[in-house]
């Protein structure tokens, strides 16, 4: 089932759409659909890591940074095992 | 030959086991992959064998919650069977891993197998993985 709304989006940004869109191979309101869908599963994503932090204590700054770094390192390429940063 | 930078992340069984487990670097990098905009992907063949094998099925629903479960089409089942039978392994789970890293340009959580490398190299794919 689909669902038409009239939305405004700043020219830049509808002109970019647009563009992907067209590199996609899809419609510009299946791409947008498609982006609002992703933004709407990271933000469910980072519920639930809020509901595990909320069970078993905050990730400190420092393991944040160590997650962050793990996944640059994984992001990067380069290829073989990443070993663990850290545990508790 | 310079690394090719991977578009995310694919998670394996042994992603959810870790989860479950309350492995904290698991969800230090399952947070930081949400917070630089990266949904990471899982096979529903590996959520099946989650399920099956996990006592702590809220944990990898709190892990679902922020990941993309990839339906197990025809195609991909068909590429992951013959895989499978090239690794002479009965481990679809682990196969279908490896078939959506290739197939997506992902890096790989999962646990360490030999199962996992034997694939990676019958495909040709420079595998990256972080072993939880």
């Amino acid at each position: 089932m689909v669902t038409k709304r009239s939305v405004s989006l700043v020219d830049e940004v509808a002109t970019a759409v647009e563009e992907a869109a067209k590199q996609d191979g899809v419609s510009f309101s299946a791409w947008l659909s498609s982006a609002a869908e992703k933004q709407l599963r990271v933000r469910q994503g980072l519920r639930g890591v809020a509901a595990w932090e909320g069970e078993t204590g905050s990730l400190s700054a420092e393991e944040v940074a160590a997650g962050e770094a793990l996944l640059a390192r994984l992001r990067s390429g380069v290829s073989g095992v990443a070993s663990r940063v850290r545990r508790r | 030959m310079s690394p090719v930078r991977r578009e995310g992340l694919v998670y394996g069984v042994g992603a959810l086991h870790a989860a479950a487990r309350g492995d904290r670097m698991m969800w230090a990098l399952h947070r930081a992959a949400l917070s630089n905009g990266i949904v990471p992907v899982i096979p529903a063949v590996a959520v099946a064998e989650g399920y099956r094998t996990e006592a702590r099925g809220d944990r990898i629903a709190e892990l679902l919650d922020g990941t993309e479960v990839e339906p197990f089409s025809s195609e991909a089942a068909r590429r992951s069977g013959e895989l499978a039978a090239r690794c002479d392994t009965t481990e679809l789970a682990v196969i279908a891993v490896i078939e959506l890293a290739d197939r997506r340009n992902c890096a790989v959580v999962a646990q360490r197998q030999a199962v996992l490398r034997n694939a990676a190299a019958l495909l040709g794919h420079e595998l990256v993985l972080y072993a939880v």
